[in-house]
């Protein structure tokens, strides 16, 4: 059974149609890429399968249940977790108390005023996993806000695997960076699809990352889905090239 | 008992329209900039005081005339000195800055003219009744809800028309689109602040006729003018207006069946708006 | 681990001086009345931190919650012929209540709006001290009640005469309340109003439902400044309207915000300047009121991250 099934979506905003009837489905395990030009509605797809927003018509299932108009915090739990296009993350706290949120959450310790010493242990084991997959140990009492740019689109991401999710979302993991930093990322990514097993689902302008990583690619502009295959298939497509790909070639 | 009523919605009219025009100076302040100005009263206090004081000199059309002005004049100066430093930063200190404000406008009136409540001249053709079925129709009562409303129409008018009022309009929406325009931003927000302040002012001569001369006289106009708002919608200047006449009405016609509870039935109908509407009667979603 | 020795290290300094303040204040020129104030003043402004400082939403009608917690001990002793706890056990029951239900109505809104919601409905409470008189006493404030011995059964504690006594009965509240918030503030609940402050979208992508956990701590603020406000009844055996106004409510915030917000501490340091120095000023001039709103301004352009955050700064760099 796929995971994650959109069915013929469509988002308007007054007479403006961002999504129009975009459908899409994935597997476990799956690595996705979402491409296309800017205003495409690529974010605010996005933002209907994390809950942001509500789909105006159609339909979307996670592992065969319909989360259409569950609230985000609701779909967190079932599984989906994102990062965002200007990363959010909480700046005046350390790096470990941003991670340590997360996975106090993912134990089912929000509402908790205490945890017994044991609980303890198994909050910190884990968050010096998460730092140390990230390479981010050293910097474990830093505040986030004082990161690099790089780094703290490295905590943010490694939040978002804390909550043990099955479907990533990542919107533009890779904006505004360097060619180092691209490449850091870019490794972080592949080694957290490995590893912890899990479908994931980017957003991404850089063509070097999108190729690199993706299983399949879906290209979407103005609000619908133009074509949708392998990396290859979507290289030799004349028709994304004419709309997009023309400049960067694979 | 009809008497008795239109009576109390008239005055219910005219509270709600001192509402309304102190709600509305708020409301632009709040809108455009961002900044809740507790020290609102204090200015009407100001305007009041200064037309007091100007009577004497240049008679009480004359004050009319000046003392919003002069007020405004006082509201710019401030707005430079002591608000803009604390554009962009968190509400918080807005509101602290413009709470310690009022403090000391309350604080300077009562020093300068004493604590017990002045009384103030209105010329006398003004103060007799025009009909004496409806006794309560003062020439100045009248005079008053003309004037006010003359004001809110100048004021839409402005705001609708003039190179001014489309672009604070503008801005409240997006600031920083307006100011990549090239609009001097920061001048629209001392005008902006400026034209609030000149209404407080105006209501605060105009409710000096009314009520007399009390350092603490802005303060029970604030609250209510911050319920306006509320009810109105926050955003929305002609929800502003509406909020303020609404609460003045239903003031007045409770004061008609529950006395005690005149004061009271503004934050219920507050209360009950948040409930069911919690964006106000015309404010716009998302907004807060 | 440096930072927390010297972060334990101030603990203790504090603890140290609050409990033998008595013997201290006298030495300044100050009184155990006036000591007892400021540790009064100092809960309500770090409960109402918890929720401006570590929560990051900004009440200003806290005061009502103090308020009620004042009339309600006041009219228990004086009309239910309650004692000093039961008295203050009514105190803090009504305003939390008040709280949880006014809660429920605002607490999906933000910012500015959120504040103007919150003085709105301190108001309302206001209002019916005011109008209530034959109950309230209105302007005049309710008197005609006092503290009274408490009995623990093994000894009874003369707060009534004896100042001293009282001072202690005070402080025991307060450190038992600021132990709890404290507990509070470091448990992973306390991690999650945190993530609200600093970041309330990611905070909602992180599972975290943000509406409840506000509530929450909207909640347990009220709780402990209703608490201080039955004190503060009995500190003054008066219970006036004034004490429930929204300026009030600015005093604490310019309490919180003087000490600095982002340290635990923070609210009771500016507690301290604060009290002591309407005190004097009061004393001295009858404008002090101009002279209070002008330390307002300068501390909102000048120290806005409060004197232990600039220590803090200092440290750090």
């Amino acid at each position: 059974m796929s995971l994650l099934r959109i069915d013929s979506v469509c988002k308007s905003f007054g007479s403006l149609k961002a999504v129009n009837n975009v459908s899409m489905t994935v597997e476990p395990g799956e690595l996705r890429a979402v491409i296309g030009p800017n205003g495409a509605g690529k974010t605010t797809f996005f933002n209907l399968i994390s809950g942001f927003l509500t789909p105006t018509s159609g339909r979307i299932e996670f592992d065969g249940a319909d989360i259409t108009a569950l609230l985000p915090s609701h779909r967190v739990w079932r599984g989906i977790a994102r990062t965002f296009q200007i990363t959010e993350v909480f700046p005046e706290l350390s790096v470990r108390e941003n991670l340590q949120i997360p996975v106090e959450g993912a134990f089912g310790h929000r509402l908790r005023p205490w945890l017994s010493r044991d609980d303890d242990r198994k909050v910190r084991a884990r968050v010096g996993e998460l730092l140390e997959m990230s390479g981010l140990t050293a910097r474990d009492d830093r505040l986030v806000g004082e990161l690099a740019h790089g780094e703290q689109r490295t905590v943010e991401i490694m939040m978002a695997i804390a909550l043990n999710p099955r479907l990533l979302l990542l919107d533009e993991p890779t904006a505004g960076m360097g060619d180092q930093e691209t490449y850091d990322i870019t490794r972080l990514i592949r080694m957290l699809h490995r590893e912890q097993k899990l479908a994931i689902v980017l957003i991404e302008h850089d063509m070097r990352v999108v190729f690199h990583l993706a299983d399949r690619i879906m290209v979407m502009a103005q609000g619908t889905m133009l074509a949708e295959g392998t990396p290859r298939e979507i290289a030799a497509n004349e028709e994304v090239q004419a709309a997009y790909l023309g400049k960067e070639a694979a | 008992m009809t008497q008795l009523i239109l009576y109390n919605v008239f005055n219910g009219l005219i509270i709600g329209a001192f509402y309304a025009l102190m709600a509305l100076g708020l409301s632009l302040i709040l809108n455009l900039s961002d900044v809740i100005n507790f020290a609102h009263g204090g200015f009407l206090a100001v305007g009041a005081y200064l037309a007091y004081a100007l009577i004497p000199f240049i008679g009480f059309w004359g004050a009319l005339v000046v003392a919003p002005i002069l007020t405004a004049v006082l509201g710019l100066l401030v707005e430079r000195v002591l608000i803009r430093p604390l554009y962009g930063r968190d509400v918080l200190y807005s509101l602290l800055l413009t709470f310690g404000l009022a403090y000391m406008l309350q604080d300077g009136t009562r020093f300068i003219w004493g604590p017990q409540t002045l009384p103030f001249s209105v010329p006398d053709w003004l103060s007799t009744p025009l009909s004496s079925q409806f006794f309560f129709l003062t020439g100045y009562r009248l005079f008053m809800v003309l004037l006010v409303s003359a004001a809110v129409i100048a004021l839409f008018l402005i705001l609708r028309f003039s190179r001014l009022g489309i672009r604070i309009r503008a801005g409240t929406r997006d600031l920083e689109t307006v100011s990549a325009l090239g609009v001097n931003v920061r001048m629209l927000r001392s005008l902006n602040f400026g034209v609030g302040i000149y209404l407080a002012g105006l209501a605060g001569v105009l409710a000096a006729g009314m009520l007399g001369l009390q350092p603490t006289m802005g303060d029970s106009l604030i609250m209510p003018s911050f319920v306006a708002i509320i009810i109105g919608g926050l955003g929305s200047l002609p929800g502003t207006l509406v909020g303020g006449l609404l609460i003045g009405v239903a003031s007045g016609v409770t004061s008609v069946f529950f006395p005690s509870a005149s004061d009271a039935v503004i934050y219920i109908m507050m209360g009950i708006v948040l409930l069911i509407r919690p964006r106000g009667l015309f404010g716009e979603e998302g907004r807060f | 681990m440096p930072k927390l020795t010297a972060k334990l290290a101030f603990d203790i300094v504090v603890w140290a001086l609050l409990a033998t303040m008595p013997y201290w204040l006298d030495q300044l020129g100050g009184y155990t009345q006036l000591g007892s104030q400021i540790l009064v003043m100092a809960l309500a402004a770090t409960a109402l931190n918890f929720l401006l400082g570590y929560t990051g939403m900004l009440s200003f009608g806290h005061a009502a919650y103090f308020g009620l917690g004042a009339y309600g001990l006041g009219m228990t002793i004086k009309y239910l012929a309650g004692g000093t706890l039961s008295g203050m056990l009514v105190g803090v029951v009504v305003g939390t209540l008040a709280a949880a239900l006014i809660g429920m109505l605002i607490v999906h809104l933000r910012g500015i709006y959120f504040a103007m919601v919150t003085i709105a409905f301190g108001q309302v409470f206001y209002f019916i001290a005011f109008r209530w008189d034959n109950v309230t006493g209105g302007d005049n404030g309710l008197a005609g009640f006092h503290r009274l011995p408490v009995s623990l059964g093994f000894a009874t504690l003369d707060i009534v005469k004896n100042q001293i006594t009282f001072y202690y009965f005070v402080l025991a509240f307060f450190a038992i309340s600021v132990a709890v918030m404290a507990w509070l503030l470091r448990s992973p609940f306390g991690r999650t109003l945190l993530a609200i402050r600093e970041n309330e979208r990611r905070a909602r992508f992180l599972g975290i439902p943000v509406d409840r956990h506000i509530w929450l701590s909207w909640l347990i603020s009220c709780f402990f400044v209703s608490l201080a406000g039955a004190l503060y009844g009995l500190l003054n055996n008066f219970a006036d309207p004034h004490a429930l106004r929204w300026d009030q409510s600015g005093v604490f915030i310019i309490m919180a915000v003087l000490g600095g917000m982002r340290s635990f501490w923070g609210p009771l340091v500016g507690a301290a300047i604060y009290v002591v120095l309407q005190d004097y000023l009061s004393s001295l001039t009858q404008n002090w009121m101009s002279f209070i709103g002008l330390f307002f301004i300068l501390i909102v352009l000048f120290f806005p991250r409060g004197m232990l955050g600039i220590i803090r700064r200092r440290v750090a760099s």
